[in-house]
């Protein structure tokens, strides 16, 4: 009975100042809504982040040439050669796909425009690997490959740098390094993936990289694509086993290549999201101590102005608990008021950056109990002070209290 | 059987550094049942000793005995309990609940007294139907004339039962018909046997009381009985 007379008495209160009661909740609904915002962003972002390493080479390891070392000296790097790859091809104890690629650029041009391009080259099963599709003409044969054809996939943003069309550019002569290639295939746009575009990079046949544009056997890179039933860890040893008798390493000494697991970036990209986090909920909490401190004031204010309300009150027989039952629990209200609020606004933020970002739109249930249970402490916390001062007041005095 | 009996009870305050005696030993007894009147201009005592007869305020020495029960040392909390069950009170402002309904403002003492719902509600209708509001439960006091704001308050100082009803100038607010209305249904309360102490400036107020005590400079200057001309 004293609870809901409590409860009575603080929403009339708030619903009498209306306007007050929403400047003063306003920094704990904004320290609210950031904090929801952002642990939804932080999450959708991981989510997000996982889907595209999953999809684009999350089962895709790339190995490097690095370093030989044996006792702190370095005997230079041993390059990877396209029989490297050959030979983890041909090794069938793991379920996996496997290309080279050789890298580099070069001047491209075509009508009376060119440019620098990234040219790769490949086997024929690149595409596949990287989950990139072609949108029209083909992809190389083989017996392109074999035959070193002068042949080309272009990306779809080589053909706009070219100031055309890829429609113009199918099946036309590309010159690289001024010798013409044919145009075979467009790819479907990838859009950016992090730090490289395969938008605006042109596709050919290893063995044509290696003897007509290169010049060289070696491979700037192996990319292994290990099968969804597979564990990465056996197939990282794998890799291993198999270059190391290439490579003729014996017991002891380093590798002298690197195999880099994509997860990798997904563990370091999820750590600079989690400190994001961190200092964004630390910028909220700031708010909501900022928030709390207001609503303190707010409720000094109030004790004040009411101080014949309280006179009266304990003339009707409230006791010390009931009159500090009283203000925290109006406090307490106003802060769960802005919590709620803030809760809502901050889901609507994600909303709209979700939708934006083409993320499902998720706000975990801990977030919102979380925060709302906290703007309620906050509403303890600071109303207390006020909530004595009111239930200390001397009730012959505050009746006549002008 | 006596109610109210005070020894020699004192009250100063500090005012800075000097201190001002505001009671300098009242000696008192009220029997169940008197219809008094407190006298005396202002500064005379005359609230202060409301506030310590009327448990809002404790005296600095000498001793009160409310139902042969001593009040004069009781905690806080126990006299908040006592003002909650013993004693109901008439201001001069009416002290209501802007925002609560004559009903709500009525029940407060039962919600203090820790009353269920049901039972309150009951109570507090059948409050406002002895001071003849039973029409305007659900009105705000701002929907209430003065005279009828002042009988609401008069309905929540009795809700409780109260072995006494305190009035503070409780037609200072009023124009005079009102005002007699108001001292009417205090007559009314006293016929049929409530206790009840008001302190008035006005001498036509007080000569409407049976027994009128006046003060002057903290000390009791008269009491006397009033022989009312039927």
């Amino acid at each position: 009975m004293l609870f809901v007379e409590s409860l009575y008495s603080a929403i009339n209160s708030i619903r009498a100042n209306a306007t007050r009661s929403f400047l003063t909740s306003l920094a704990i609904i904004i320290g609210t809504a950031s904090v929801i915002a952002m642990i939804a962003i932080g999450e959708g972002a991981q989510n997000a982040l996982n889907d595209e390493i999953d999809e684009l080479g999350g089962r895709v390891l790339s190995v490097y040439a690095s370093q030989r070392k044996r006792g702190g000296v370095t005997y230079g790097s041993n390059p990877l050669i396209i029989k490297d790859a050959e030979a983890l091809r041909d090794d069938t104890k793991v379920d996996w796909k496997i290309t080279p690629s050789i890298e580099g650029s070069r001047q491209i041009k075509f009508g009376n425009n060119n440019m620098s391009a990234g040219i790769s080259g490949h086997w024929t099963n690149y595409f596949d690997i990287q989950g990139y599709k072609i949108s029209s003409g083909r992809n190389f044969t083989e017996n392109e490959n074999l035959s070193r054809k002068r042949v080309a996939v272009i990306g779809p943003k080589v053909a706009t740098e070219l100031k055309t069309s890829p429609r113009t550019m199918l099946n036309k002569e590309l010159l690289i390094s001024g010798v013409p290639f044919r145009v075979i295939g467009i790819l479907e746009s990838e859009g950016s993936s992090g730090w490289r575009s395969p938008d605006d990079n042109v596709y050919v046949p290893l063995l044509t990289a290696s003897d007509r544009i290169y010049g060289r056997k070696t491979v700037n890179s192996i990319s292994v694509s290990i099968s969804n039933d597979q564990n990465i860890e056996e197939a990282m040893v794998a890799i291993e086993q198999v270059l190391r008798r290439q490579h003729d390493i014996g017991p002891g000494v380093d590798n002298d290549f690197r195999i880099n697991d994509w997860s990798q970036y997904s563990d370091l990209r999820n750590e600079a999201v989690a400190i994001f986090t961190i200092l964004i909920t630390g910028i909220a909490g700031i708010s909501l101590l900022v928030g709390g401190i207001g609503v303190m004031n707010i409720m000094l204010v109030s004790v004040t102005e009411r101080t014949r309300e309280i006179g009266l009150r304990k003339a009707l027989g409230a006791t010390h608990r009931a009159i500090m039952m009283q203000f925290i629990v109006e406090a307490m209200l106003l802060c769960l008021l802005g919590g709620i609020i803030g809760v809502i606004l901050g889901a609507g933020m994600y909303y709209i950056f979700s939708s934006f970002q083409e993320w499902a739109f998720y706000i975990p249930l801990g977030a919102i109990i979380g925060s709302i249970t906290f703007s309620a402490a906050v509403g303890l916390f600071f109303g207390i002070w006020p909530a004595r001062r009111a239930a200390k007041l001397d009730p012959a005095l505050s009746l006549r209290y002008e | 059987m006596s109610i109210i009996k005070t020894a020699d009870l004192k009250r100063s305050f500090s005012m800075g550094t000097q201190s001002v005696e505001a009671l300098r030993g009242i000696n008192l007894d009220v029997n169940a049942g008197e219809f008094i009147a407190i006298m005396g201009p202002s500064g005379s005592g005359k609230t202060t000793l409301m506030n310590i007869i009327g448990c809002l305020d404790t005296p600095t020495s000498g001793k009160y005995f409310l139902n042969n029960q001593e009040v004069s040392k009781l905690k806080d909390d126990d006299l908040a309990r006592i003002r909650n069950k013993e004693i109901g009170f008439v201001f001069q402002s009416f002290h209501l609940l802007a925002r609560s309904s004559a009903l709500d403002n009525v029940m407060l003492p039962l919600k203090y007294a820790g009353e269920k719902k049901n039972i309150a509600t009951e109570r507090a209708k059948a409050s406002l139907n002895d001071v003849g509001l039973q029409d305007r439960m659900s009105h705000s006091p701002s929907e209430l004339s003065g005279g009828q704001q002042q009988r609401v308050a008069i309905a929540r100082a009795l809700v409780n039962s109260p072995s006494i009803l305190f009035a503070d100038e409780p037609t200072g607010n009023l124009d005079s018909q009102t005002g007699d209305d108001v001292m009417a249904l205090f007559k009314q309360l006293h016929k049929n046997g409530q206790t009840i102490i008001v302190i008035t400036h006005e001498e036509d107020i007080a000569n409407q009381a049976e027994r009128v005590i006046t003060i002057r400079d903290g000390l009791i200057e008269s009491d006397k009985l009033v022989h009312e001309n039927e």
